[in-house]
């Protein structure tokens, strides 16, 4: 039986209490833990609190001296001192009394009135019930009582008539009395509210329960409860600057245009909404959690989720800044990447390299690009020196079969040519684009090719060639034709090669030697393994049309020799791609492993991770690899709501129908030509380098435009002086000019207009608007000289001359306005000074609301401002 | 007090629940036992020697704590848990983040259920070792080996409710390897006498589908919260009771 071994042993009783009190502790733990351990946001949520009800207070304080300085105070007594007065003398006369007394009475009626209004109507009821129950037999008693009834409440009625008819003169000679008793009470209540206003804030802030907070986003599956702890997000007026309290930043921004209720954070932000017990679980930095919090300038790489068109997206700087270096290195070119379809190839076609090229340098290059000049941006492909000479060899077996250098030491140049070739150079600014030396290549977009070495690349024949018609060695170079004589080209081409030479470089192959079969085999093997027709078009491996079938399926284009699309892994959700698919090989133990490691290390040294990978070495700066892997990181599959998506303008145009803008007719020729668009922006298309031209037709004088083309460095100093404002790097005011382009000079092809006809016919004819008149205004009351002097006058008030020069005077941030009456048609001016964000969005000049006439005025008086043609 | 004590016990509802007065006597104690259901699953008498830890280690006890456990915690997690795709795994987090004793519950639950699986095989284990299984004992031995596999199915069901990675292709490889079952997978041996495809295969009629997903979800919950519980309970109710009338606990031979 249990009780026979009863204390048998006493250890016994030790272990009970011992496990008991276990127990015990281990309880109160969990209930001490699940009320704070697993709450941290509470103790975030106080603190916020606190602070808040510091600045709360702050401001009551504030607010309560200022209300005494200002002397609201002094006010606030008076006006109670004249209501204390006012009420008195109303209770003196006796009038207040008075009008109680028949206020009351007036009340008992209207409640006996009331009464008996419902006695009438259930007698009613009742009268009506039974007429309809049984239709004959009325009762006669209910058609009595409702009569005496009614005389009852017209008795009623008179009396209170009568009352009211008394009150109406004692109300009115209390109102008499009671004067502005309303109006200071207002006043009064007004004045209490300033404070009464602060005092409420503090006692709500005093009063806000501390709990879980969130957005909950049914449609992206989001349930965010950042703002447990991030209270302040949203709010304006931050009571610290300390995280987790602080506002987001450029909130209108950002918040403004995604309101956080529809949007929640993790949408852009990344991280685990949900998670609420520690910081690294809530900020995404938990084992199997693949998603960790984007900070800062990083986060933008989310704009991509959504965004067709980043370019001029506020806020979304940064990432806009990178998405440049995927052109720049031409990813897509290897990869497919979703928008980027269709860009053209990034490198030369090389079908004829061997008449361009020296064959040693070409092999040098293979190689190591970089070795030949520091900018290069074909990648390395740590080719051994056999391989090298392989794709060196199938390459120039496609334009000859000898491998062969000009030697060097055999060109002669002529130095009267060089000289003249000298001048050519500087007026064509060939530095522009094309760097020497570290030297110019300001216009670094067009990504042209340094040439402080090209005297021991290319043949001089080539080099002529090439000046000559660019277009016809390398369709879509972004190269212009300058409209040069062939004397003038020698004389440029002998410049080059006298000026630009590699002392270093070796001729091995200046007495040519045959090609072998097999190593031009070898070279194609390799060209084909290493996807070298993804950057370069070859004769041999052209891109071929794509039966329907395929196209069906997605595929899109094809190599002829291979049915494949891209060389490289697709990239179009690299930003959300499965860890487990990312094959860190033998870096598995050596770096983090998350997505955003694993593209940086790709993108630093893309062979490391096994054997056996193809992928170049681009030798990007750590600042590179950052840019580039923000980029990628926001290429994702993030099943964004169709509400949410901002299409871009093409997009859109192609939903829509619309077609997008084409150069028509000659002017399309001369553009082909002279790639206008490599600077300027014309109706959307083209680079932001130089002024866009979208109005330049209603904008400029023709006579102005036909100076500029002929002699751009002459005409137009003011770009000269222009500092960039600190937009950009403030380096020193760069002599930047538009090269010349010697239009003019030729006739169009299959046409008798000379480019310059057919450039200034187009801007008039196409790029114009009718929201700037030809004509402006006449005032007919004022003679013209005075109208002169009066827009003299308002431009001197006004304080133009703080920005803009005119002669020496003025200020440097707005443009010289020496000679705008020969540059502009005075419409654009007219319609410059009514708004000058119209036509340019981005520009800083005020608006200063001039009335029509004030800006006839000026605009006759700019049109005055001609400097003399030399 | 007296007073007290005397309302307390002296009315209908006490009688009712308790019908007489407890004396320590055998008579008394007898009585108990007729009147309580839940004693009477229980062996009239327990010895001395049976109850020693050394001999059967407690263990069948200690797992019936443990399904206790399982299902308190289990009856409290289902207030909180939708058996949907879209809400399982978030259901899942917000038991971790958001649930007041939320954590505690759902991992009682889940080191409950390891727990229980284990000492289930130990339990099994000592009934082996000492000889337990023998008669009278036979039937017993088969419900027990009945139980320990809706013990081993109520894991693998429960594993896939979180809705993760690990559950999901725990499950898929488990099912997977029903569909080799001779005859009623479509893999197995000789299924094709019997037309089995992947669309009428026992896989199929595990998953509710041919793969691994909202039906398969709510299949689980079903099996792991109603019917397996349901079937286990009684077993255990027969497995109790005939560890009574076969001779109460197993205890020593020679004692």
């Amino acid at each position: 039986m249990a009780n026979e071994n009863n204390n048998k042993s006493p250890y016994r009783a030790y272990l009970f209490v011992f496990f008991s009190v276990s127990l015990l502790i281990l309880s109160a733990w969990v209930i001490w833990n699940d009320e704070f351990g697993l709450r941290p946001w509470k103790h975030y949520q106080k603190e916020y609190k606190s602070l808040k009800h510091d600045q709360l207070v702050n401001d009551y304080k504030k607010a309560q001296l200022e209300f005494h300085r200002s002397g609201g105070a002094k006010r606030l007594a008076d006006l109670k001192a004249q209501l204390s007065k006012a009420e008195e003398a109303l209770k003196s006369k006796g009038v207040g009394e008075k009008y109680t007394q028949l206020s009351n009475k007036l009340d008992e009626l209207q409640k006996q009135a009331s009464d008996n209004q419902k006695k009438l109507q259930t007698v009613r009821g009742k009268y009506l019930e039974t007429e309809y129950f049984f239709t004959k037999t009325q009762k006669p008693e209910y058609k009595k009582q409702m009569d005496e009834l009614q005389l009852q409440i017209d008795a009623i009625d008179k009396q209170g008539k009568e009352l009211q008819a008394k009150q109406e003169p004692v109300s009115q000679s209390m109102s008499q009395l009671a004067g502005n008793i309303p109006a200071i009470k207002a006043e009064i209540e007004q004045l209490n509210k300033i404070l009464e206003d602060k005092k409420e804030k503090i006692a709500n802030n005093e009063t806000a329960p501390i709990e879980i907070k969130q957005f909950l986003i049914k449609d992206i599956d989001k349930a965010d409860r950042c703002v447990s702890c991030h209270v302040g997000i949203d709010s304006p007026k931050q009571p610290s600057t300390k995280q987790p309290y602080t506002k987001h930043p450029l909130m209108s921004v950002y918040l403004g245009h995604h309101d956080p209720g529809k949007f929640g954070c993790t949408f852009c932000h990344r991280g685990q909404g949900r998670a609420t017990t520690t910081v690294e679980k809530a900020h995404g930095k938990a084992k199997y959690w693949d998603e960790p919090l984007l900070k800062g300038d990083m986060t933008q790489t989310s704009c991509l989720n959504c965004h067709g068109d980043i370019k001029n997206l506020r806020g979304a700087e940064s990432i806009t800044k990178n998405t440049e270096l995927i052109r720049k290195y031409g990813c897509y070119s290897c990869h497919k990447i979703p928008g980027y379809e269709g860009m053209g190839d990034v490198g030369p076609e090389l079908t004829q390299v061997g008449t361009k090229v020296n064959y040693t340098w070409a092999v040098d290059w293979l190689l190591d690009p970089k070795k030949y000049f520091s900018t290069a941006r074909m990648p390395k492909f740590y080719f051994t020196q056999d391989q090298a000479e392989a794709i060196a060899d199938y390459l120039f077996s496609m334009s000859g079969s000898e491998r062969k250098d000009v030697d060097i030491a055999a060109v002669k140049n002529d130095p009267k040519l060089v000289e003249q070739g000298k001048v050519l150079w500087s007026q064509a600014r060939c530095n522009l684009c094309h760097a020497t030396g570290g030297r110019g290549g300001d216009h670094s977009k067009v990504y042209a090719p340094d040439l402080s070495k090209v005297g021991s690349k290319v043949n001089k024949t080539w080099l002529f060639n090439w000046i000559k018609d660019p277009n016809k060695y390398f369709p879509g170079t972004k190269m212009p034709r300058f409209r040069f004589t062939d004397q003038e080209i020698s004389a440029l081409v002998d410049y080059i090669a006298n000026e630009y030479q590699d002392d270093e470089a070796e001729s091995k192959y200046a007495t040519p030697q045959t090609i072998q079969a097999e190593s031009i085999k070898k070279g194609k093997d390799l060209v084909q393994q290493y996807g070298c027709y993804g950057c370069h078009k070859m004769r041999g491996m052209e891109m071929v049309q794509v039966a329907p079938s395929l196209k069906a399926q997605g595929v899109t284009f094809l190599r002829s020799d291979e049915m494949r699309e891209k060389i490289g892994t697709e990239l179009s959700s690299i930003g959300s791609k499965p860890l487990e698919l990312l094959d860190f090989g033998k870096l598995k133990k050596s770096i983090p492993n998350d997505r955003l490691s694993y593209i940086k290390q790709k993108l630093r040294d893309p062979r490391g991770f096994r054997l056996g990978l193809r992928m170049p070495n681009f030798r990007l700066s750590e600042k590179e690899v950052n840019e580039l892997s923000a980029v990628l990181y926001g290429f994702t599959d993030s099943n964004a709501p169709v509400r949410f998506m901002v299409p871009s303008r093409q997009e859109l145009d192609k939903m829509a129908g619309v077609q997008g803008y084409k150069f028509t007719g000659d002017f399309a020729k001369v553009i082909a030509d002279v790639k206008c668009t490599n600077c300027h922006t014309i109706k959307g298309i083209g680079a932001d380098y130089a002024p866009d031209l979208t109005l330049a037709g209603s904008k400029l004088q023709e006579s102005w435009i036909r100076n500029f083309l002929a002699n751009p460095d002459m005409i137009r100093p003011l770009l000269q002086q222009m500092p960039k404002l600190g937009l950009s790097q403030a380096k020193n005011p760069v002599k930047v000019t538009m090269p010349k382009f010697n239009l003019g000079k030729q006739k169009v092809e299959d046409t008798n207009r000379s480019d310059v006809d057919v450039v200034v016919n187009y801007f008039q004819q196409e790029l114009v608007t009718t929201d700037i008149p030809k004509n402006i205004p006449v005032i007919a009351d004022v003679a013209m000289p005075e109208q002169i002097a009066q827009g003299k006058k308002l431009y001197d008030d006004k304080g133009c001359i703080a920005c803009h020069q005119i002669g020496t005077d003025g200020g440097a941030v707005g443009p010289n306005l020496s000679n705008v009456g020969n540059r502009l048609l005075p419409g654009f001016i007219f319609k410059h000074l009514e708004n000058s964000r119209k036509f340019k969005s981005d520009i800083v000049e005020p608006n200063y609301g001039f009335t029509e006439r004030e800006r006839v005025l000026l605009t006759n008086f700019l049109m005055t401002l001609k400097l003399s043609a030399k | 007090m007296n007073d007290l004590f005397n309302k307390v016990k002296k009315n209908l509802i006490w009688k009712s629940v308790f019908r007489r007065d407890y004396r320590d006597n055998v008579r008394d104690r007898a009585l108990a036992i007729f009147g309580n259901v839940f004693l009477h699953l229980h062996p009239v008498k327990v010895r001395e020697s049976a109850v020693k830890l050394r001999y059967t280690w407690g263990m069948g006890g200690i797992t019936f704590l443990a399904f206790i456990i399982l299902t308190i915690t289990g009856v409290v997690l289902m207030f909180y848990y939708h058996p949907t795709v879209d809400q399982a795994y978030s259901d899942m987090k917000d038991l971790e983040f958001q649930v007041p004793y939320g954590v505690i519950t759902r991992n009682l639950h889940r080191w409950g259920a390891h727990f229980m699986v284990i000492v289930v095989m130990i339990h099994m284990f000592r009934v082996f070792m000492t000889g337990s299984y023998k008669a009278p004992r036979q039937f017993n031995w088969g419900i027990g080996v009945i139980l320990l596999v809706l013990t081993f199915l109520l894991s693998f069901t429960g594993y896939l409710l979180p809705w993760d990675q690990l559950g999901f292709w725990a499950i898929t490889v488990g099912t997977n390897m029903g569909a080799a079952t001779p005859l009623l997978g479509y893999q197995g041996p000789f299924s094709e006498y019997l037309h089995i495809t992947p669309y009428n295969d026992v896989r199929f009629a595990l998953l509710g589908g041919a793969i691994v997903g909202g039906n398969a979800l709510l299949r689980s919950y079903i099996w792991h919260c109603i019917a397996i519980p349901l079937i286990a309970t009684i077993l255990m109710v027969v497995h109790f009771w005939r560890v009574r009338k076969d001779g109460g606990i197993s205890r020593p031979q020679n004692n």
